[in-house]
């Protein structure tokens, strides 16, 4: 800037009129009119399991607008603000434009062609060397179903390996078990507009106002006629939106669930012509939930007997009844069992295929559903059996593949990897759009594991935690920047499509893929007829006719002008299917009928010891999408939530001797995160702290625990027993005598007793 | 492109206002004018319509024309968290347009109040002024922007976007009739907690709060707590015109006295000492303002900002002190100087008055106190010391000996409202109206301002008694060199106390706002 520019700078002479102008535009009237775009694109937003649609405008081929889209059924024209603000995450500056190789210790940026070469000839060394499983992959529930089914296909049958997960496992694992338990297959039963028109909607261990926002839109719908209930530990922004919120003790809804089965049984509300018609294991059901009567069970969850039967009652006796949830119930050593027990709850009064009922599996990524339905990971593609040699050869002969090709069981967990890697078995890791280093659990060990690899290759549109440790990076586009199809929480199958051009040398997944099989000779046995997403979708409806997630009715032009088709989609059910299981649609198993499953509650196997004597939840905050790696270069979202904070109750506050924007330490048995600042609050209970796990500047997954359902895999990251050191207390509170909020509380008071003994100045 | 040519047209089925680009406004009767409505029952705190709002206007992220703030209240479990989204509230006595110096504020026949961005100046005075923190500096643009409702959006049917952009349809825009909303129903439904009284603006902005909203409500950002700007420009511009405002009383008066005693006139270097202090504080004033060029237009609004009364008569009386100093220079004498001299007395005087009248305003609860503007009178108490000192270089010693005692006993004035205010924070207690800014307010000066809050403690009566009580003793005691050096230092003492006071007077000053964010707080400044 010259001396007279700055002169006129500094007298004010340009307010930037022109900058900050609206102008009309065709579709959407008055807006901006320096980010008018030249075009908007139609799609579907990239973030949440939700499945908004919404529409890119395209500026100079950048993208400068995310609109909603008013004729969708999902969000009538709304976003939530992160999808508002999703063109933002395309020009982050953390994007990863070229892909890169460790050289000297420092990545350095190559051509495609030497990454992929490199990276084959490395990963063939391995498998040559320590045998094919040595290689592992971990991918994520984000890319692009087409782009899911490439890869699983590539990995499976091209790279052989079958020690292949998602970090699906983090997160919907435990419903997809629970879903496999009781019906027989996965896929999540209801649809939104069940949770509108629902008169009972039971919302368990999930913060839809945070997580969901629009899901709460559905919700909030027919609210005079509606009841709520929240059941969470956490006094959530949803809790608010509650009729009746129960403030349950940390991880005791299978207890819960057992209790209101109890009390439906006791009280015969239950649908005695459903469970005859339609399902098995009933009489060893009411036999088992014997155990769980009111008095038990109102002492293991701290809920009162009256509103025990209160519960049970507006469940079974609404005409509609729906329960919906998140990670509360999956992320739990008992996740799948507890899914279970919310099943049994809808079989057990027939609360399942019609309109307004549901047990309902609310998703968290984009496409987590995708990946489930063909993403080759836990099961074979379109919901077939790794073990059944039936669908082996089916699926064998529909693509044109030698049966033996396919692996007979599914291989290691997410964990299991992890697990294996640190025995040495497991000595090639190819991690594709996740960030481990920050989403999984005891990080200590896991980055003590990542070190033994020969070789880290990580595929991302961000420079995650995860890509920066790895000896290969794989630049991947992202949303807005391919084409293909998500599937959301209620099985609607919504196209996203490619509005601007890959960020700099990056390629989309699926190219990514295609490209990287020629490096193994692999592309024509598997990928003969692919060339652009559309091939790869024909391919689907193919091996996806017949099956639950029948997409063999949709064409990409179909789903777009039906703002998404909801599967099944065949010549059954043309236009999709609102919810499963109805009266023509028959259970998954071979009897095609449900199963009650009878498992029992059990108390976390860590227990709570004197020098841990807080319970720390961890979950998510609106402004923010998991790692942060989206959504941390957002200044409007990051903005308003930079850091990761503890909520924690003023009692609690005022032992540790803190207030507001203190600083405070947590430790468990595991590690140790400093630096989280201090929000003193009443929505956590005494003796429970709440902390986002999106931080990797507040790392909380250094103190999680490796603690895995044992059928699903999934992590128990809600309830870790945890210490606070804050600068006054140093050491902490230690618990004198009893133990608080507590799930080995029997036969002692639940009341809790605690004093600070520990203070530096008291000793 | 086919599937969305139509949709701007399209609405929701549920025939809400959230989610579509269209609404339809019922066409304005008589007396009635637009306004929001916002349901708290049904806000979730999502930032959808700050987003929104950001992404309409173009605005960076540091410039929020709507705000997401909360409050919680209760005991766990029975705890209530509320939110509230506000921006605007399209007043229907609007004080940024009342305060406005440059008229860049109009109340459109809709009532809407928009912004004029060219006629702003930049001055930030409403930023100050509006109760409810609405108006934003704009840095990059040199102006204040604010909410206009989308007016341009709704003179076409279009959805306002933090209405479009609300998936709970929490905000919505409707129109209310003025007269039967002032009636009674705004105190029953213009009111939010942790808002000023609606019935200060008339605030039209409807709320929906939950029934069973517990009686004590803790904003997020309680203990997030932040000076406000030490305006440096205006620290001088006020000093310096007072201090030059009672120096011109005293030589009005010594003038004055001459008629009927025998005593000296006042000489040409006090008037033009006086001038010099008028000349260069008026216009440091305009450094402060994002555009200065257009400084003159603050003089635009006299009919009802004190600021624009305040450029005027402060220019005026500017103007008398340099005539005066002109009389003083060719010795014209007599009555016609004192008559001048008198009436710019008077002018300056509206111009003190009119000063602290600017900070006399509800959002700014420790301004809003008489004795703000008793202090900006007795401020000026380092005038007289000054002239003082000049009659000291000039050998007057008994011009010397008044004008010092004139000083102790304005000086002494100060030091009483200088404890007064102190006592004032001591005895806050928690029914105060604005509790939550005072309390802040003393927060600051107790935390971040400890150490000038005691220099200016201690400074100020040395300065304003204890040096020119030393003065007039060793000019009483014959050494008149020595006095001079004492009220040199009682100058150079008070004006570092007063400097300090002022920066403090600023800085302190908590403003009625809006409960904000945990973390961003009210996001202004």
């Amino acid at each position: 800037m010259g001396l007279k520019d700055k002169i006129k700078e500094f007298l004010g002479f340009d307010i930037k009129e022109d900058k900050y102008a609206l102008v009309d535009d065709p579709v959407f009237g008055k807006i901006s009119k320096e980010k008018k775009p030249d075009f908007w694109v139609k799609s579907t937003c990239g973030y949440c399991g939700v499945g908004c649609g919404l529409y890119i405008g395209v500026k100079d081929g950048r993208a400068t607008y995310t609109k909603g889209d008013p004729k969708h059924s999902v969000n009538f024209g709304t976003l939530c603000p992160k999808g508002l603000s999703e063109h933002y995450m395309l020009y982050a500056k953390n994007r990863v434009l070229r892909p890169k190789i460790r050289k000297n210790g420092v990545l350095e940026d190559v051509s495609w062609q030497e990454a992929f070469s490199y990276t084959a000839n490395e990963f063939k060394r391995v498998q040559k060397e320590y045998g094919k499983k040595a290689l592992a992959v971990i991918s994520t529930g984000q890319l692009l179903t087409e782009e899911f089914y490439a890869l699983g296909k590539f990995v499976q049958l091209g790279l052989e390996t079958n020690n292949y997960d998602g970090n699906t496992t983090l997160c919907m694992a435990s419903a997809v078990s629970g879903y496999k338990q009781s019906f027989g297959s996965d896929g999540p039963t209801g649809s939104y507009e069940d949770i509108a028109k629902a008169d009972a909607v039971f919302v368990i261990g999930a913060n839809l106002a945070d997580n969901h926002p629009i899901i709460v839109h559905h919700l909030m719908k027919n609210r005079r006629k509606k009841k709520i209930v929240v059941i969470d530990p956490r006094r959530s922004k949803t809790s608010q939106l509650a009729d009746i919120y129960v403030p349950i003790k940390p991880r005791c809804d299978l207890a819960l669930l057992n209790g209101l089965a109890y009390i439906i049984w006791e009280q015969g509300w239950y649908d005695e012509k459903f469970i005859k018609d339609r399902t098995n294991g009933w009489k060893e059901f009411v036999a088992h939930i014997q155990k769980y009567k009111p008095g038990e069970v109102s002492y293991i969850t701290g809920i009162e007997t009256k509103l025990l039967y209160k519960l049970a009652k507006l469940y079974a006796k609404s005409e509609k009844s729906l329960i919906c949830w998140t990670m509360g119930v999956n992320q739990s050593y008992l996740g799948t069992n507890t899914v279970s027990a919310i099943n049994n709850l809808a079989i057990m009064t027939g609360k399942i295929g019609k309109e307004g009922c549901a047990p309902f599996s609310i998703t968290g990524q984009c496409n987590a559903m995708g990946t489930r339905e063909f993403g080759f990971t836990s099961s074979i593609p379109g919901y077939r059996k790794f073990e059944s040699l039936k669908d082996r050869e089916e699926y064998a002969k529909i693509v044109n593949i030698p049966v033996d090709l396919i692996p007979s069981s599914r291989g290691y967990k997410y964990a299991q990897i992890i697990d294996a890697i640190d025995r040495g078995e497991i000595k090639a890791l190819w991690v594709v759009c996740t960030n481990p280093l920050v989403s999984f659990p005891d990080q200590n060990k896991l980055r003590r594991a990542l070190k033994k690899l020969d070789i880290l290759v990580v595929q991302d549109a961000f420079m995650s935690d995860s890509a920066k440790i790895a000896d290969v990076v794989f630049a991947a586009a992202t949303w807005g920047e391919k084409e293909g199809c998500y599937t959301n929480s209620e099985r609607r199958v919504n196209k996203a499509n490619k509005a601007v051009e890959p960020l700099g040398d990056s390629k989309s997944d699926l190219d990514i893929v295609l490209e990287f099989s020629d490096y193994f000779g692999k592309r024509d046995l598997l990928f003969k007829d692919f060339k652009e997403p559309k091939d790869v979708f024909e391919e689907i409806k193919k091996i996806s006719k017949g099956r639950l997630c029948d997409y063999s009715g949709m064409s990409y032009e179909k789903i777009e002008k039906e703002g998404g088709i909801q599967w099944p989609c065949n010549e059954k059910y043309p236009d999709g299917c609102k919810r499963l299981y109805g009266e023509d649609m028959p259970f998954g198993h071979e009897d095609k009928r449900a199963k009650f499953i009878s498992a029992d509650w059990e108390p976390l196997k860590e227990g709570l010891d004197e020098k841990f004597p807080f319970i720390l939840n961890t979950g998510r905050t609106v402004e923010h999408f998991h790692t942060r790696t989206k959504t941390g270069e957002i200044k409007i979202l990051n903005n308003l939530a930079p850091e990761a904070w503890i909520d924690i109750n003023p009692a609690d506050a005022k032992r540790l001797k803190v207030k507001n924007y203190d600083r405070i330490s947590i430790s468990s048995k595991r590690g140790r995160v400093d630096n989280l600042v201090v929000r003193v609050t009443q929505s956590v209970a005494k003796g429970t702290v709440f902390v986002p796990f999106h931080f990797n500047t507040q790392l909380i997954n250094l103190v999680t625990n490796s603690l895995f359902d044992p059928i699903s895999g999934e992590p128990n990251y809600k309830q870790t027993y945890i210490q606070l050191h804050s600068k006054e207390v140093p050491d902490g509170i230690i618990l004198k005598e009893g133990i608080f909020g507590s799930l080995e509380a029997k036969g002692e008071k639940i009341e809790r007793e605690v004093e600070t003994i520990a203070e530096k100045e008291g000793r | 492109m086919n599937a969305v040519e139509s949709f701007i047209k399209y609405k929701a089925d549920t025939n809400m206002q959230c989610g579509s680009y269209f609404i339809d406004l019922p066409k304005l009767k008589e007396n009635e004018q637009y306004r929001f409505h916002f349901d708290a029952t049904k806000c979730i705190g999502c930032h959808c319509c700050e987003v929104a709002c950001n992404e309409q206007n173009n605005n960076p992220f540091d410039i929020k024309w709507r705000r997401v703030g909360e409050v919680e209240g209760g005991v766990f479990p029975n705890v209530s968290l509320i939110f509230l989204s506000m921006s605007c509230n399209h007043c229907i006595d609007p004080w940024c347009l009342k305060g406005c110096p440059t008229e860049s504020y109009i109340k459109l026949d809709n009532g809407i109040v928009i912004h004029d961005d060219e006629a702003c100046i930049g001055c930030q005075y409403c930023t100050w002024n509006c109760p409810y923190d609405v108006p934003v500096f704009h840095k990059e643009r040199h102006i204040v922007t604010k909410c206009h409702m989308c007016y341009e959006r709704i003179e076409n049917n279009q959805t306002p976007a933090c209405v479009q952009a609300c998936p709970e349809g929490a905000i919505e825009i409707e129109a209310v009739n003025k007269d039967e909303w002032l009636k009674e129903a705004i105190d029953k439904e213009g009111n939010a907690p942790g808002l000023i009284d609606a019935r200060v603006t008339n605030s039209t902005t409807r709320f929906t709060l939950p029934k069973d909203m517990p009686k004590n409500l803790t904003p997020a950002d309680y203990a997030l707590i932040k000076p406000a700007h030490k305006e440096i420009p205006l620290v001088f511009m006020t000093l310096l015109t007072q201090i030059g405002f009672i120096g011109f009383v005293a030589i009005f008066l010594g003038d004055l006295a001459k008629s009927f005693l025998n005593l000296p006139s006042a000489s040409f270097s006090m008037s033009f000492v006086i001038f010099s202090l008028l000349a260069i504080g008026l216009p440091l004033s305009a450094l402060h303002l994002g555009r200065p060029f257009k400084a003159l237009s603050a003089m635009k609004n006299i009919k009802s900002s004190y600021l624009s009364r305040e450029a005027l008569a402060l220019g005026i009386f500017a103007f008398f002190t340099m005539i005066t100093a002109v009389f003083y220079y060719f010795k014209i004498d007599g009555f016609f100087r004192i008559f001048i001299e008198m009436i710019g007395v008077l002018i300056g005087a509206y111009g003190i008055y009119a000063q602290s009248m600017i900070y006399r305003i509800d959002a700014k609860p420790t301004w809003n106190r008489k004795t703000t503007t008793y202090r900006f009178f007795s401020a000026g108490y380092i005038g007289v010391i000054i002239l003082a000192f000049i009659a000291l270089l000039e050998n007057e010693e008994k011009v010397a000996n008044i004008l010092l005692s004139l000083a102790i006993l304005l000086g002494s004035v100060q030091i009483y409202l200088f404890f007064e205010s102190q006592r004032f924070y001591d005895l806050l207690r928690e029914d105060n109206k604005f509790f939550y800014q005072i309390r802040r307010a003393k927060e600051l000066l107790e935390n971040d301002f400890k150490k000038l809050y005691l220099f200016r403690k201690i400074s100020l009566p040395i300065g304003a008694v204890f040096l020119p009580l030393f003065s007039v003793i060793a000019v009483n005691a014959g050494s008149l060199s020595f006095g001079a050096f004492l009220a040199f230092l009682a100058i150079v003492v008070s004006f570092l106390s007063e400097f300090s006071g002022r920066v403090l007077f600023y800085a302190t000053a908590v403003k009625t706002s809006m409960p904000g964010n945990f973390f961003a707080g009210t996001q202004r400044g």
